[in-house]
């Protein structure tokens, strides 16, 4: 049997023909691919909708949502589907974590959904991006739009125009235990109202001894953090970011509120007023321990601690995130609709999305552990079956969130500038170096994402 | 005319392997040549993008979390590929003979690697959990600890700690790939070094380790590669933290790529690394090649 032999001149020069062939092809359709698939009409901040969503919208329309909300979509589309006879709502779940890369990669594809309910801190990403169709004049028309989350509008608004509408709340207060407070000799009507009292108070329940610790946080979560932290900068009158999305600056180094936050966190860290474990606490065990009725006090969301068995909810309550001197603030954490360019369902979308801010459907938002992002939402049935949330909505108007494009590369990350500027603030107990470092990190972010 | 050059056969041979070449073409080839030009443009997570040469290269060297990510992957890799190698060939030593039970020796030492990283990452994170973990409750029934330590929150014991699981998990394959090798030895070889007077531990020096050449490159190579491109350990056991200081250089391509959204900064980063994995492949290529046959 003869040996194979290499393929002779001919075929090897049809083979480098056939290679130049497809990399000449290759190369002529990335070079031509100087904008994305799927993309938008251009203009500045967003994509305008040529006409208005408010047709006789028929067909399917599908909804990509956070999977950690299933139970409030699951609801949403069966009631939806239930009262819409020629447009039919199929609800996807996408895995929080991988949310935004699915969704710029769906974009490019051109395989988006006709709407997205995504978290509203990232809304600034598409928007800046003109991904979104510009819901102005809907907006504007909803009769109740006074009503919606001023915040959370915000972070859907680009150059005064809409590309978002909000979908729900998901807003941070501080928890405590009732029962603690009164063991500790503290009034349980009288949470704390400044950083001095937080710790004051804290030190009287952790004097109880044993287990009970004064207070609990999720020390390497950098996302729970900047929903529990960021508000006590907030309610300083501070802000950690400058300048309009796409422009912004750093303002971590000298920030008062942000050094008074970052000290107090220390104190009760160092004082071991918080138990050990919350160093490690990433966020997946965040609030167990206060439903355990181990913990005093527990800044976090509604959805932290409401899933406790009755008897131990009914030792709980909550009070507003204070300021280092005072006042307050939440974080307007939850959820923002967003219709991306290249729906094929746009009417539909914004079907779906005038059901789910109706007062019927935001008042099954607790339901998902989040609350309604309307106030008039909470009405006295809506209060006497949910009094927590009701009192939490009462916070929407002082609600704030980071208004930016780097949300994600800034707060979002452990390696990031955010965790690293709190590892060295708390448990480094270095707070000048830890602002210095952040407003350094914060810098280089933003210069890499907006060069 | 078509039919007899078809059979002749050198294009016969070459149409064989027409279906690979595409598939490698289409698979591995075009995407790399796209990838590298994605490299060379400002592609973000959304929105459109342009070519900008070899800016993102330029910026990687004057990146200091890229640089360090390097450093730190080589240290890793120089840490733990020789531990992994010589408790791997330790094990294949003690489990080679068809002794009984050895069986279950080997299933036992391999078992680490069949079990996963990922999951083996988990089980670390929960055991090193201060108050709450074995690794505290144990540290602390001795009296060395008061069982809070949170070890990996800090650089040197969580790298340690990943080490630690990296060379526990990796050291089962290298015995499997090395016993392979040991097992295909004569023990005629063995017999002969035994009547010229050679002790056991010459006979290992100078009959197996020779003959084990290929398994152990083949071995060290992919303890290598694998060092080179340790994402799961890192990502679940200290998510490169603290700071940056545990991130290797494939978890930076990942936060770069799908946290901060920057896909040509990470493909730059990516094509570098891909760069040095071919070298890596180059080299494991050229101790793989069998110098007796080439000599024949």
């Amino acid at each position: 049997m003869r040996a194979l032999r290499r393929p002779g001149r001919a075929g090897r020069r049809s083979l480098a023909l056939a290679a130049a062939a497809l990399l000449t092809a290759l190369v002529t359709a990335a070079c031509s691919g100087t904008s994305p698939v799927g993309g938008s009409s251009g203009g500045s901040g967003g994509s305008s909708s040529s006409k208005s969503l408010n047709g006789n919208a028929t067909g399917t329309v599908t909804v990509w949502y956070r999977s950690g909300f299933a139970p409030l979509f699951k609801q949403l589309a069966k009631n939806f589907n239930a009262s819409h006879k020629n447009l039919k709502v199929n609800v996807v779940p996408v895995a929080d974590a991988d949310y935004i890369t699915k969704l710029a990669t769906a974009i490019r594809a051109g395989t988006e959904p006709d709407l997205t309910s995504l978290d509203d801190v990232d809304s600034e990403i598409f928007i800046s991006k003109n991904e979104f169709l510009n819901l102005t004049s809907e907006v504007n028309a909803l009769s109740y739009k006074d009503k919606l989350s001023p915040g959370a509008l915000k972070l859907a608004t680009s150059n005064g125009k809409y590309y978002g509408v909000p979908d729900f709340a998901d807003m941070s207060v501080l928890w405590y235990n009732k029962t603690l407070f009164s063991q500790a000799g503290l009034n349980p009507s009288q949470p704390p109202a400044t950083f001095a009292q937080i710790k004051a108070d804290a030190t009287k329940i952790r004097a109880l001894g044993g287990s009970t610790y004064g207070f609990s946080f999720a020390g390497d979560c950098p996302g729970c953090l900047t929903f529990t932290l960021m508000p006590n900068v907030y309610a300083g009158g501070d802000d950690v970011l400058s300048g309009q999305p796409g422009h912004e600056k750093a303002t971590v180094a000298g920030n008062k509120s942000l050094q008074a936050t970052l000290q107090l966190y220390q104190e009760l860290w160092k004082s071991k007023l918080v138990p050990a474990n919350d160093q490690t606490q990433n966020g997946t065990t965040w609030g167990k321990d206060f439903q355990a009725g181990h913990i005093g006090m527990l800044p976090g969301g509604y959805g932290a601690a409401a899933s406790a068995p009755a008897k131990m909810l009914s030792q709980f309550a909550i009070a507003p995130l204070p300021g280092p001197n005072g006042g307050y603030s939440t974080y307007d954490g939850g959820a923002n609709f967003g219709i991306p360019a290249g729906a094929k369902n746009p009417a539909g979308a914004w079907e779906f999305v005038k059901y789910a801010l109706s007062l019927p459907a935001q008042q099954l938002t607790p339901v998902g552990g989040v609350e309604p992002i309307r106030s008039d939402a909470v009405t006295a049935s809506f209060k006497a079956k949910y009094p927590m949330v009701a009192q939490i909505v009462g916070y929407l108007p002082h609600g704030q969130a980071p208004y930016t494009v780097a949300h994600d590369a800034l707060f979002n990350l452990v390696s990031q500038p955010w965790q690293e500027m709190f590892n060295t603030a708390v448990y480094n107990g270095n707070v000048a170096k830890a602002l210095t470092q952040g407003q350094s990190g914060f810098t280089s972010v933003l210069n890499d994402l907006q060069s | 005319m078509a039919a007899k050059n078809i059979t002749k056969p050198g294009r016969l041979g070459f149409a064989l392997t027409v279906p690979s070449l595409v598939l490698v073409l289409a698979l591995v080839i075009l995407p790399l040549i796209y990838a590298v030009y994605i490299s060379m443009t400002n592609f973000p997570l959304v929105g459109a993008y342009h070519f900008v040469g070899l800016t993102n290269y330029t910026a990687l060297a004057h990146n200091s979390q890229f640089l360090h990510a390097i450093l730190l992957t080589v240290a890793y890799t120089a840490i733990v590929t020789g531990p992994i190698f010589i408790i791997g060939y330790g094990l294949a030593m003690l489990t080679r003979s068809n002794r009984r039970g050895s069986t279950v020796f080997r299933t036992l030492f391999f078992l680490p690697y069949i079990v996963g990283l990922t999951v083996e990452s988990f089980i670390f994170y929960v055991e090193l959990q201060p108050n709450s973990g074995a690794v505290n409750f144990a540290l602390k029934e001795v009296g060395l600890t008061n069982g809070a330590t949170a070890w990996l929150v800090h650089t040197i014991p969580g790298m340690t700690a990943i080490c630690l699981l990296v060379i526990w998990f990796g050291s089962g394959l290298t015995m499997v790939l090395l016993l392979g090798g040991m097992q295909g030895i004569p023990r005629e070889l063995y017999e002969a070094a035994y009547i010229d007077g050679a002790s056991r531990w010459r006979a290992e020096l100078r009959v197996t380790l020779p003959l084990l050449r290929q398994s152990i490159a083949l071995s060290l190579i992919l303890s290598v590669i694998g060092s080179f491109l340790a994402f799961n350990q890192f990502q679940i056991l200290t998510q490169g933290g603290p700071g940056t200081s545990t991130t290797p250089i494939v978890l930076w391509i990942y936060q770069v790529a799908f946290e901060q959204g920057l896909i040509g900064k990470a493909t730059a980063g990516a094509m570098l690394l891909v760069v040095v994995v071919a070298i890596i492949s180059a080299g494991q290529f050229l101790l793989l090649r069998d110098r007796d046959a080439r000599a024949s």
